[in-house]
C-alpha cells in the first residue's frame, strides 16, 4: 500500500530521509530496495516514535538486528566497530535516529496542515515480535541493504479527516 | 577565557556528538538532559551559548526556552536550537521565542562548529609542538 495524502507519497518522502540520516550522521551509504522479503532478524531491536495530533496520528518503527544495531552505534559514537558497547548506548542512539526519520515525517505532515507532535523514543527489544495496527490505519513498509545487511522502515498512519 | 557552551538534550549520544564536535576548541562545554536541568545548569554556570534541544521528556525545549526569556538574568543568553523538527511553522515558532539559530537533526559535525562560530568566537586549542624524537647515537 502507498500511503499518500494529496500532496505527500509517505514512501518516497521517508526513503529519501533515512537515506540522507544514514550518510549524515554515520557516514553510510544506504540502499532503497524495492523489491524482496522482508529482513528476518535472530535478535531484533526497534526504536519506535510515535506522532499525533488532530488530523494525524502514527508511528515509525526502525527495525534493526541487534548486530546491525550495535554497528550503528559505535558508527555513531565515533568508537571502533569492535568496541564494546552496552545496551543503554545502543538503545540511546537507535531512538535518536528514530527521533530523526519521525521528526522529518511530523515537518513535512505540519508543512501540509497535518499539525501533529512527536513523542520521546522507545526501543523494543525482541525475537520474534509483530507490531499490528487496527484495519483503518494504513501501514508501509520500507527495506533497505547496507554492506549485505537488511533493515526496515515502517510507518503506521491515520488522518483522521481529508483536508 | 574559555567559551562555556551548556548543550541541553536527552540524547546523550547527541550530546557526544557535541562534545566531539567542540573538542579541538578553547571551551568548557556543560550538559544537562531536559529543560528543567538546563534551567538549573543555565542560572549556575551562565554560558555564553546554549544548545538546546526541542522534544524532551520533564521540559521540552520550548518551554525551557520560554522561560529562559522571562528570567532577566538569563534572557540574553544566546540559544541555538537543535531539532529534529524542520517543518515551517515550527521554525517559525522558535524563532518567534528569540533564538539566535536553529540546526536539523541530521547534521554535520562542521554545520554545528559553523553555526556556534557566528555567535561566539571559538578559538581553536592550541597545541603543543611535538617533542624531536631522541637521535640514536652512532
Amino acid at each position: 500500500m502507498n500511503v499518500q495524502t494529496p500532496s505527500l507519497d509517505i514512501r518516497h518522502y521517508l526513503t529519501g530521509h533515512l537515506v540522507e540520516v544514514f550518510e549524515t550522521m554515520l557516514s553510510m551509504k544506504v540502499t532503497p530496495l524495492t523489491a524482496g522479503q522482508p529482513p528476518v532478524f535472530i535478535e531484533r531491536v526497534t526504536g519506535s516514535v510515535g506522532f499525533g495530533g488532530d488530523t494525524v496520528t502514527g508511528a515509525v518503527y526502525l527495525h534493526l538486528s541487534a548486530t546491525f544495531a550495535n554497528r550503528i552505534t559505535t558508527a555513531m559514537l565515533g568508537l571502533p566497530p569492535d568496541e564494546a558497547i552496552g545496551e543503554t548506548e545502543v538503545n540511546d542512539v537507535i531512538g535518536e535516529c528514530t527521533n530523526m526519520l519521525a521528526g522529518g515525517l511530523k515537518s513535512t505532515l505540519c508543512d501540509r496542515s497535518y499539525d501533529c507532535a512527536v513523542s520521546t523514543p522507545a526501543i523494543i527489544r525482541g525475537t520474534s515480535f509483530v507490531i499490528e495496527s487496527p484495519q483503518d490505519v494504513q501501514h508501509e513498509l520500507l527495506i533497505f541493504d547496507y554492506d549485505g545487511v537488511r533493515f526496515a522502515v515502517e510507518v503506521h498512519i491515520k488522518f483522521n479527516q481529508t483536508n | 577565557m574559555p567559551i562555556k557552551i551548556l548543550s541541553v538534550d536527552d540524547s546523550r549520544t547527541i550530546r557526544l556528538i557535541v562534545g566531539r564536535s567542540l573538542r579541538p576548541y578553547d571551551c568548557i562545554l556543560c550538559e544537562a538532559a531536559n529543560g528543567e536541568e538546563g534551567l538549573v545548569a543555565a542560572a549556575r554556570e551562565k554560558p555564553d551559548i546554549i544548545l538546546l534541544d526541542v522534544t524532551m521528556p520533564v521540559m521540552d525545549g520550548v518551554t525551557m526556552l520560554t522561560k529562559l526569556k522571562e528570567d532577566p538574568a538569563l534572557k540574553s543568553i544566546p540559544v541555538i536550537m537543535l531539532t529534529a523538527e524542520s517543518g515551517r511553522d515550527n521554525v517559525i515558532h522558535i524563532a518567534r521565542l528569540g533564538v539566535r539559530d536553529y540546526l536539523v537533526k541530521p547534521f554535520k559535525e562542521e554545520q554545528l562548529i559553523d553555526k556556534v562560530g557566528r555567535i561566539v568566537q571559538l578559538k581553536r586549542k592550541e597545541v603543543s609542538a611535538p617533542t624531536a624524537a631522541p637521535v640514536p647515537a652512532v
